[in-house]
């Protein structure tokens, strides 16, 4: 009797330990990924929760400017701490292209998405649009008798001068974008759209570091007005601050928002997941619900009312990617010299 | 070979050692990984990065005003805490006098990243506070060279007056007293004993300001705008912006070369001169006479028109951390708090535990290291100086990159860790811990430790019996700044936060990222508060071991 006893004993804590040793796995079942996320936290934590409730995976995720994203991706392209790249600028994307960073894939969507808002072979995939504004503080309008600019030719009045705050374009998607959109009111006219930039240089206070670093001082009355993407603008205004926000007549241009998959990602199926849910309606229709003012990259998401509202009879035009992709180093270069630091 | 026979001390041996491995582990190591990827490519050795960048007229430019503007706060940042450490140490000031200035001093040290700039710009800028309302001055610029030395000097000024003013609250008065009574006027005394006493302190004090400033980005790149262009900002920007991590790590590794000058210029010139004012054989205190009754009244005034301007800047900081949003809604709320305290309660924790963990090491690690270099002397001492101030004079952005590189693939991984966070402060941030007690013992007498010696004691029993409580204030003071930096520094860390560790300046950056100002400047009071709390812990904690019969340990941090 006792021997059995002790069998069964022993049968029962034997059935445990593999209980026990099985079980992780499957109570792991509750998956997980990690992720970089360019996107602010206030932006991504929402998606990244909805993303939890509809698929029940969990996304640990730290949240660095683009830049600081790239480093570290490349630093750690040996052994990926992350899976997923989330939100940022195209151009941020296409850096990371050349240092073999991404594993190509193509989500479901692939084939409805435009061709401005994919990567050929899907090293990256857009999951937003985000054009540029023009951002004025009213006070100063009203202090100056201006109204809120509505031409490029408006912020070379001389009531801007020293008033201006905009990105540098050595570290910033929004001035890149920006100084695209000037080539091409210009007709890609270079030594028109220079002329241009070297005019308006006297009315430019600051060169930001990113893209959105002047519109606290906007906001605050220190600087007048600035060039931003349409996010930051509305965010704010939405904080309180008074401006105002119009568009240039002749047109501005737009940068589209992208997701990628990290190449030797550990959770590459979760990552998918993810990716496939945010170039998706899915995603990109919970824009409004949580005020987060992209433009949809899908074609079948509406734009949310009050953005369509904002950007009513606006001419807004993609920015080539190629163009500006090939020529970005020399066009970058050349206003460092001729704009930035012009030699004496 | 007195060299050699030094080492068959076993306690000096051993301690050698490990400070190597640490060193070798936690600051060449990483260094040679960054090389690494800057010079090797497919193979082979690669120097296009370097002669592209060193022959870029822009990059030229920013090397010139780097030094430039790292001289200035040098000399600027070591003559305002000089002018501290001498009203403090000096001039017989009662306790709570000390006291304010004390925390006068420790204000701008707690300065997180960004929001000082932020009042900066709110008080100076076309429409600023101050430049518009007050003065009526339209259109003034405040980008440039003057905002930025002017900002630098007052970040960095303390850790001149953490510097100096063990220096001379440790100088016995007695030798004031014995040029008084050979019939010198006060002024004279000042000029010949007491200010070439302290010719040590004020070469540490400028040699670190200079390397602060040559280090720091956060300052420039807020305030310094388009005309003023520094190295640390064009290394970043290089990295950040034109995803050039080897032209960014090029312009780094050329902040050395300035950096190591100064190094060895300091070396020469301290080294030539020998002061000794701790003995075995000083009798008891007198009192200090050394400034005039109006000469005080001067100097504690000059101090508080400094400690003025310090809390002006806080008091506006903790005015955007309870109003909705500073300069567009004035209305009182506490809304910012209830955030910090819900969504940023977890970088709160991080914060205190990696700030609380990395303290007492990086003050162990000061001290040890600065005894060593000293007072022992061992094969590769001067080298090993070196070695540990590299990290220092690094900006923080290579060295947060150049650990991730070292530290995210085997043999070593910690990226994702704690420790990394931990180990980057200690061995970023204790240098001044290490000046100060090199510092303070070229004043002390080597006889004393010979004694000790001579009756038999091993260098572990004389170093704790004799030296530590003789340099224990700066211990405290290389603690302290480890404790503050690790509550405030970002440009290292930014790269070393993980899913798993956050730091509270990263949070900041992040609100500032979101235009939350109040939430920013909220967490900014916070760190104010636990850093406050802190010192004070610490200075309460130094009292109880005063040691009886030792110098009277003037505590730097308001004992």
């Amino acid at each position: 009797m006792a021997p059995t006893i002790r069998g069964l004993f022993g049968l029962a804590v034997a059935v445990m330990l593999v209980a026990g040793l099985a079980g992780p796995p499957h109570a792991g079942a509750a998956q997980t990924l990690n992720a970089y996320s360019i996107w602010p936290e206030n932006w991504a934590r929402p998606m990244f929760e909805e993303f939890e409730r509809a698929t029940g995976i969990k996304v640990n995720f730290v949240r660095f400017s683009s830049g600081e994203a790239l480093a570290r991706v490349i630093a750690e392209k040996n052994s990926p701490r992350v899976d997923v790249l989330f939100g940022g600028p195209v151009e941020t994307f296409a850096a990371g292209i050349k240092e073999g960073i991404f594993e190509p894939y193509k989500p479901p969507t692939f084939a409805a998405l435009p061709a401005r808002f994919k990567h050929p072979d899907g090293q990256w995939v857009a999951i937003a649009d985000d054009p540029l504004v023009f951002m004025s503080n009213n006070t100063f309008l009203k202090d100056n008798n201006l109204k809120p600019p509505s031409s490029w030719e408006d912020l070379l009045h001389p009531a801007y001068k020293n008033m201006l705050q905009m990105a540098d374009a050595r570290t910033s998607g929004t001035a890149v974008t920006g100084i695209s959109s000037i080539l091409e009111v210009h007709g890609r006219d270079e030594t028109r759209a220079f002329e241009y930039m070297k005019k308006l240089r006297p009315n430019v206070q600051l060169y930001t570091k990113s893209g959105g670093g002047g519109t606290l001082p906007v906001g605050l009355g220190q600087a007048g007005a600035g060039i931003f993407f349409i996010v930051d603008a509305l965010d704010t205004k939405a904080k309180g601050y008074d401006v105002s926000i119009s568009f240039p007549k002749e047109g501005i241009g737009t940068a589209a928002e992208a997701i990628a998959l990290l190449r030797g990602a550990k959770n590459p199926e979760p990552a998918k997941r993810l990716i496939d849910w945010a170039t998706s309606p899915a995603m990109q229709s919970l824009f409004a619900k949580h005020k987060i003012n992209f433009v949809p990259a899908h074609p079948e998401v509406p734009v949310e009312p009050s953005l369509a509202e904002v950007l009513k009879g606006t001419k807004i035009f993609p920015i080539d990617a190629e163009h500006a992709g090939a020529n970005r180093k020399r066009i970058v270069e050349r206003w460092v010299n001729e704009v930035l630091n012009p030699k004496p | 070979m007195r060299n050699l026979r030094a080492l068959r001390d076993p306690a000096l041996l051993s301690t050698v050692v490990v400070l190597w491995a640490l060193l070798g582990l936690f600051v060449l190591y990483p260094l040679a990984a960054l090389l690494g990827r800057i010079f090797w490519e497919d193979g082979q050795v690669t120097t296009a990065g370097l002669r592209a960048i060193l022959t870029d007229p822009h990059q030229i430019q920013a090397v010139w005003n780097s030094l430039l503007l790292g001289a200035l706060v040098g000399l600027a940042g070591t003559a305002l805490g000089f002018l501290f450490a001498v009203t403090a140490a000096r001039t017989n000031l009662p306790p709570p006098w000390a006291t304010v200035l004390d925390a006068a001093t420790l204000l701008p040290l707690v300065s997180p990243p960004f929001t000082a700039a932020i009042a900066m710009i709110f008080s100076f800028g076309p429409r600023g506070l101050v430049t518009w309302h007050l003065l009526g001055i339209k259109g003034y610029t405040v980008y440039g060279l003057g905002s930025t030395f002017f900002s630098e000097t007052l970040t960095y000024f303390p850790l001149a007056y953490l510097t100096l003013k063990p220096i001379l609250a440790a100088m016995d008065p007695n030798v004031e007293d014995m040029a008084f009574s050979l019939g010198s006027s006060r002024w004279r005394v000042f000029r010949t004993v007491t200010l070439p006493l302290t010719v040590p302190g004020l070469a540490n004090s400028v040699l670190l300001l200079f390397a602060a400033s040559l280090a720091d980005f956060a300052t420039p790149l807020i305030l310094a705008g388009n005309s003023f262009p520094v190295l640390p900002t064009q290394a970043y920007l290089q990295i950040t912006g034109l995803f050039d991590l080897r032209g960014g790590a090029v312009l780094s590794l050329v902040l050395l070369v300035p950096a190591f000058v100064v190094f060895l210029l300091q070396r020469f010139w301290v080294s030539r001169k020998y002061y000794v004012t701790i003995t075995g054989k000083a009798g008891a205190r007198s009192a200090i006479k050394s400034v005039a009754p109006w000469a005080r009244v001067v100097l504690v005034g000059a101090c508080l028109l400094v400690a003025a301007v310090v809390v002006y800047f806080y008091a506006l900081l903790f005015y955007a951390s309870i109003v909705v949003a500073l300069g567009a809604n004035h209305a009182w709320t506490l809304r910012h708090y209830q955030v910090i305290f819900t969504e940023g309660l977890k970088a709160i924790r991080d914060t205190l535990l990696i700030a609380g963990v990395g303290m007492p090491l990086g003050g162990l690690y000061g001290i040890l290291l600065g005894y060593l270099v000293a007072r022992q002397r061992f094969p590769g001492r001067q080298t090993m100086e070196v070695v540990s101030m590299i990290n220092y004079a690094l900006p923080g952005t290579i060295v947060g990159i150049a650990y991730l590189i070292a530290f995210n693939d085997p043999p070593i991984v910690l990226t994702g860790t704690a420790a990394v966070i931990v180990a980057c402060y200690i061995f970023r941030y204790s240098p001044t811990g290490i000046r100060t007690t090199v510092a303070l013992l070229s004043q002390i007498d080597p006889s004393l430790e010979e004694a000790s010696r001579g009756l038999g004691a091993g260098t572990g029993t004389t170093f704790r019996r004799v030296t530590l409580p003789l340099i224990l204030p700066a211990f405290f003071a290389g603690l302290g700044v480890v404790f503050i930096r690790s509550m405030t520094a970002i440009s290292a860390t930014i790269f070393l936060v993980s899913i798993n560790w956050t730091l509270i300046t990263v949070r900041i950056l992040e609100n500032m990222t979101e235009l939350a100002l109040g939430p920013a400047a909220a967490f900014s009071v916070l760190v104010v508060a636990i850093v406050f709390a802190v010192i004070a812990a610490i200075s309460a904690l130094l009292r109880q071991f005063r040691a009886r019969g030792a110098v009277a340990v003037t505590s730097l941090l308001g004992g």
